[in-house]
């Protein structure tokens, strides 16, 4: 999620975040990064076999069984947003411009908070498989499944999209092989791992990717600091002394330029966690509602863990590889890109092994987020969007089989997808699936969850306003409409338009829930009660 | 479960009441943690704008690193306090 932001201040001109100086600059796989890469597939792939036995029912595949701790599921919250996009995108952008990209940290750090507060209990006390289940313990089935249906998938496809272009840039550079062998490697791995797997794989791979990221991350810290005697002061003031622009990479700047842009930024990011599918469908995996808010106390410990070694890591990339030949150019850019940073910060100060391992982790870390991507549209397509156009209920098997196959098809769609994108900047789409979480999710949950006043009138017409209007308004903004799409001037000024889309959807919900109430009657398809989905 | 229709559950009343129960606790909480983000973003944008040269090169950790930090610290404290206070609850 942090990538998109990330890599707005580190994309080149040719828009790509990770672009080669020089073909001849791309970097050769280390030996020790292929030996960690292919333990690390291996590794999952056992992963996946040893879930598989379990995954008999849609309850296993989809939420685990609802058995996960609450230690394990904060460590695979954290390994969520402990992302590619996070540890490169962040630490890049802090090597690009300073403290800008702490800001970002800070504000996804922010939103935790929320979702602890308003979303994550009754999530688990009132759903099963899928956010559609909350809203629909009171209002009309058919209309609200297929709504909240079609926006979780919207959602999965935008962030799919974009994380297979950037794991086939990565992996590219990373390992040395085509964009479209790494693509189609990648894809393949991750439909094997979310079709076989579920989500008791995903969430395994999610722990283990999250205790070697974050023990990466201290390993790197740890000797980046050690280079200037443990004196964060000092390696700041390296840094400063580094860096063409001195002492402001100390300041926000790029954010400082248009406040209400940063303010629009800020309500996304804020709320837009809130209603990220993905993100939802981990409060489903633990057993009742003290685990769900303790396992969100343990992923925001660990969050603001990683992101202050990201502090040091970015920073101590400035200290120590700006103005190295071996690492970046007479410009001071790193060679395979800024958001390389990391990896090149592990090479100067851990040898070939560390960098070969931070490399591999981080090609852990984009399978995990994906197959999390998967399951979570495969959870939708299966008990929101089939249930609402059928009209009918799945039983268990049907259910299991719909969502294995919905698995398979979102990953093939991926892998064409990324295939069909490359070179492009799909940057966008991620800011974009943020937008829609924020501003057509999360009102809709907020609503159903504490207003008895909404109505499913209410909620399809404002949720379809929240979705349409945060495409159509990201579509018109600078980067999409301008940048990418080359239109001239942006009709919309603004790249997140959530501080406009949020308010609005939440007012269109209240408008047309007053304006007529709802129908009264039998209207509920065949299921069980939302009382029956607290275990 | 196959076929027929059920009304509306009575069952749904009590989960609705429950998740209420605390509910002053946690809009409050959410509406702190709202305020505390919105004045570290406005503070950050003030402080850049008002950034002097001098002021930035005596400071190592300058006001905008300070404020940061500080959201970062009260997200994970608001956090604890609200999964002590349910679990005294």
């Amino acid at each position: 999620m942090l990538l998109v932001l990330a890599i707005a201040f580190t994309v080149d001109a040719d828009g790509s975040a990770y672009s080669a100086q020089s073909a001849s600059q791309i970097r050769e796989a280390d030996l020790s990064t292929v030996v960690f890469f292919v333990v690390f597939a291996v590794l999952t792939l056992l992963i996946s076999f040893w879930a598989a036995r379990r995954a008999t029912s849609s309850s296993e595949y989809l939420t685990a069984g609802s058995s996960i701790s609450s230690g394990q599921n904060g460590l695979a919250i954290a390994g969520d947003y402990m992302s590619a996009g996070a540890f490169l995108g962040l630490s890049g952008a802090i090597y690009a411009s300073g403290l800008d990209g702490m800001f970002l940290a800070a504000s996804y750090l922010a939103s935790w908070p929320i979702v602890l507060f308003l979303v994550a209990e009754p999530l688990r006390r009132l759903g099963k498989y899928s956010f559609a289940d909350v809203l629909t313990h009171r209002l009309r089935e058919r209309p609200t499944r297929i709504l909240a249906g079609g926006s979780t998938l919207v959602v999965v496809s935008f962030y799919l999209v974009a994380q297979m272009v950037g794991a086939g840039e990565l992996i590219s550079l990373l390992f040395g092989i085509g964009y479209g062998p790494a693509v189609i490697m990648v894809g393949l791995l991750m439909i094997v791992f979310s079709t076989l797997g579920g989500m008791r794989a995903a969430t395994w791979v999610q722990i283990i990717k999250a205790i070697l990221m974050l023990g990466g991350s201290a390993i790197i810290t740890t000797l980046a600091l050690a280079r200037f005697g443990f004196n964060v002061s000092d390696l700041l003031k390296m840094a400063a002394s580094n860096h063409p622009n001195g002492s402001n990479i100390m300041n926000i700047r790029g954010f400082a330029q248009d406040g209400v842009a940063t303010l629009s930024l800020g309500v996304g990011i804020l709320f837009g966690t809130a209603g990220l599918p993905h993100i939802l469908m981990r409060f489903f995996t633990v057993s009742d509602e003290r685990a769900a808010r303790v396992s969100v106390f343990y992923a925001t410990c660990l969050i603001a863990l990683f992101f202050s070694m990201l502090f040091v890591i970015g920073y101590g990339s400035i200290a120590l590889l700006r103005g190295d030949p071996t690492y970046a150019n007479a410009s001071g850019a790193l060679f395979g890109g800024n958001n390389l940073a990391p990896i090149h910060l592990a090479k100067a100060v851990g040898g070939s092994i560390l960098a070969g391992f931070i490399s591999a982790v981080a090609f852990a870390t984009i399978l995990a987020v994906v197959s999390g991507l998967i399951i979570a549209g495969a959870s939708s397509a299966a008990n929101d969007l089939v249930v609402g156009l059928s009209g009918r209920h799945l039983h268990e098997g049907m259910r299991l089989r719909i969502s294995r196959v919905a698995a398979m098809t979102l990953g093939i769609l991926g892998i064409l997808l990324g295939l069909a994108c490359e070179g492009q900047n799909v940057a966008y789409l991620l800011a974009l699936a943020t937008a829609i979480a924020a501003s057509a999710n999360f009102p809709l949950l907020l609503l159903a969850i504490y207003w008895d006043g909404l109505t499913t009138r209410g909620a399809v017409v404002g949720g379809t306003f929240g979705l349409v209007s945060s495409v159509v308004l990201t579509a018109m903004g600078p980067t999409i409409w301008s940048k990418v799409l080359g239109l001239g001037p942006a009709i919309f000024p603004y790249d997140s338009p959530a501080l406009f889309t949020l308010p609005l959807t939440l007012f269109v919900c209240w408008l047309v829930s007053i304006a007529k109430a709802e129908p009264q009657g039998d209207w509920r398809l065949a299921q069980p009660a939302a009382a029956q989905y607290v275990e | 479960m196959d076929g027929a229709n059920l009304r509306k559950t009575a069952e749904v009343v009590p989960s609705r009441l429950a998740a209420n129960r605390l509910g002053t606790l946690r809009f409050r909480l959410a509406i702190a943690m709202i305020a505390l983000y919105l004045a570290m973003m406005a503070f950050v944008i003030h402080s850049a704008r008002q950034a002097t040269q001098a002021t930035v090169v005596a400071a190592d950790f300058g006001p905008a690193m300070i404020a940061l930090a500080s959201c970062m610290a009260f997200s994970i404290i608001l956090t604890g306090l609200f999964v002590l206070m349910r679990h005294v609850d």
